[in-house]
């Protein structure tokens, strides 16, 4: 059982993801970013190159502007999202990250470089980036106690 | 009837098949030979030969003004006959580039999908008849605008010179996808008991066909003011979907739109940057857009089959329906404001009142 957040979690959802090909396929595709999992004081960094996930990693607060984007919640609404995806296979409709992001007024994705391009990617890269979220449904979890 | 050449000396010429009279010259191979830059060897990296990969050398040169009035690749050396010139009006750089447009033709290829095979038909089962009338009158809309983008960029490709490639070969790929999601919403629109709803009276539709002042001009209208609304309604799409095949043809719909928008942003500001007045020109071009967004608004068909899908039924419409219609026009124009404002032609001040409102939804 791999523990949310951690860099053992987001590699064991990492495996998944690269392993299986219904995440690779229509609409889904090349994909090459570098983006961001903030969850609350703990930050990740993930690099998406071609169909995989190569990367995931531990990094501070100060690194996130050379980031692509980043993705940002409580622990508790992620952990909101990630049972839900746990309970269906994939993310019903109100808990997508696009649906998230449309619904949470502060928004889920956010850019610390400020670049327009650079947060474009969000949507741009929105199904392959869903995809991976939903490969977590195949990883036992367990949250930590933050909430 | 026999064809005459020119007879050659002996040795120059040969003879073809029985007939004395026709020859043609033997080979020079004068062609071979001829080349800016021969030898050029781009190898495949990490994410194959990409189509950016092949600006090397003499073949990286993307000048600022296409001097070329026929279709000459960019790199290769000019034929010596006069060719006549088939005119183009987009010839400086300016006028249509965006330094992502190599990557977004790779994205688009690589990211393709097919709404015959890839939605889950199955999937969609009877709906309330008001909500299915809903669904179908929003499908009719979203196919004429996708029809307007297709028509308009296939029509603006042949002024677009040749040497810019990357940006044709990209906008190819948005004909295409526009192609597919008038495909996925006419198949949605049909698929389920219902129908197509009624035309649009299409006013900024209009403006976009009939726009033959630039393309940057053009990109402004349909891909950010239009365009941007299209996608904001394919965002929501997502959430309101009663089905997988529903919720993928919005989600995928909505990331191709996403290349469009990222090409129009990145070209907009690139045209500001390097094009003297254009600010204020596109600046004006907005605020023609923003008046025709206006009045097509009041046309309810859209408006009011919006209403009934983002609350869920008719009886819901008035009240939560016209929230999350305002909530999601807030949407729209929050996004516009950050994207003007990145391209370097804020509307903050110049916003139209009818459309400044929905700003606090």
């Amino acid at each position: 059982m791999a523990e949310f957040p951690s860099v053992d979690w987001f590699h064991a959802v990492r495996s998944v993801f690269n392993e299986h090909d219904e995440y690779h396929g229509a609409g889904g595709g090349a994909c090459d970013t570098r983006f961001g999992v903030v969850v609350e004081d703990d930050v990740y960094a993930l690099t998406m190159a071609g169909l995989r996930c190569v990367d995931a990693v531990s990094i501070s607060a100060d690194e996130l502007p050379q980031l692509d984007f980043y993705l940002l919640m409580s622990h508790g609404d992620w952990r909101v999202m990630l049972e839900n995806i746990r309970d269906n296979g994939r993310a019903a409709l109100d808990q997508t990250l696009n649906t998230i992001d449309l619904d949470r007024e502060e928004g889920l994705a956010h850019s610390a470089a400020e670049d327009q391009y650079k947060q474009d990617l969000f949507f741009r890269y929105n199904q392959t980036l869903q995809h991976f979220f939903d490969a977590s449904s195949r990883v036992e979890t367990s949250f930590s106690d933050s909430d | 009837m026999t064809v005459k050449i020119k007879p050659r000396p002996e040795g120059r010429t040969r003879r073809m098949g029985e007939s004395e009279d026709v020859e043609i010259p033997e080979p020079q191979y004068a062609w071979m030979g001829k080349s800016h830059q021969w030898g050029t060897r781009v190898k495949a990296g990490d994410k194959g030969l990409t189509l950016g990969s092949l600006n090397v050398g003499h073949y990286a040169e993307v000048p600022e003004f296409w001097e070329d009035q026929t279709r000459m690749p960019r790199g290769s050396v000019a034929g010596s006959a006069v060719v006549p010139p088939i005119g183009y009006s987009v010839r400086h750089k300016s006028g249509l580039w965006a330094d992502c447009a190599g990557d977004l033709y790779e994205e688009a290829i690589q990211r393709r999908w097919v709404p015959t095979t890839d939605l889950d038909w199955s999937s969609v089962e009877p709906l309330d008849d008001a909500v299915e009338r809903a669904m179908c009158q929003l499908c009719t809309e979203l196919i004429q605008c996708a029809n307007v983008e297709m028509e308009s960029i296939a029509s603006w490709q042949e002024e677009l010179s040749y040497g810019f490639h990357e940006v044709k070969q990209f906008l190819a790929t948005v004909t295409f996808d526009d192609a597919r999601h008038m495909d996925a919403f006419r198949k949605r629109a049909l698929a389920n008991g219902g129908g197509l709803g009624v035309e649009s009276k299409g006013i900024l539709n209009r403006m976009i066909l009939e726009s033959r002042g630039g393309w940057t001009e053009t990109v402004a209208v349909m891909f950010l003011q239009r365009g941007l609304l299209t996608q904001t309604i394919y965002k929501h799409g997502v959430g309101f979907a009663h089905n997988a095949a529903e919720r993928e043809m919005f989600s995928r719909s909505m990331q191709d739109k996403a290349r469009h928008l990222t090409y129009a942003v990145e070209h907009l500001k690139y045209a500001v940057n390097h094009n003297e007045g254009q600010g204020p020109i596109l600046n004006q071009v907005l605020t023609i857009g923003e008046g025709m967004l206006i009045a097509e608004l009041k046309d309810p068909a859209l408006r009011e089959s919006l209403m009934i899908l983002l609350a869920g039924s008719l009886e819901a419409a008035p009240s939560a329906g016209k929230a999350a219609f305002e909530g999601l026009m807030g949407d729209y124009l929050r996004q516009y404001a950050a994207l003007t404002d990145w391209i370097g032609v804020s509307r903050d001040d110049g916003l139209p009142p009818d459309l400044a409102r929905y700003l606090e939804a």
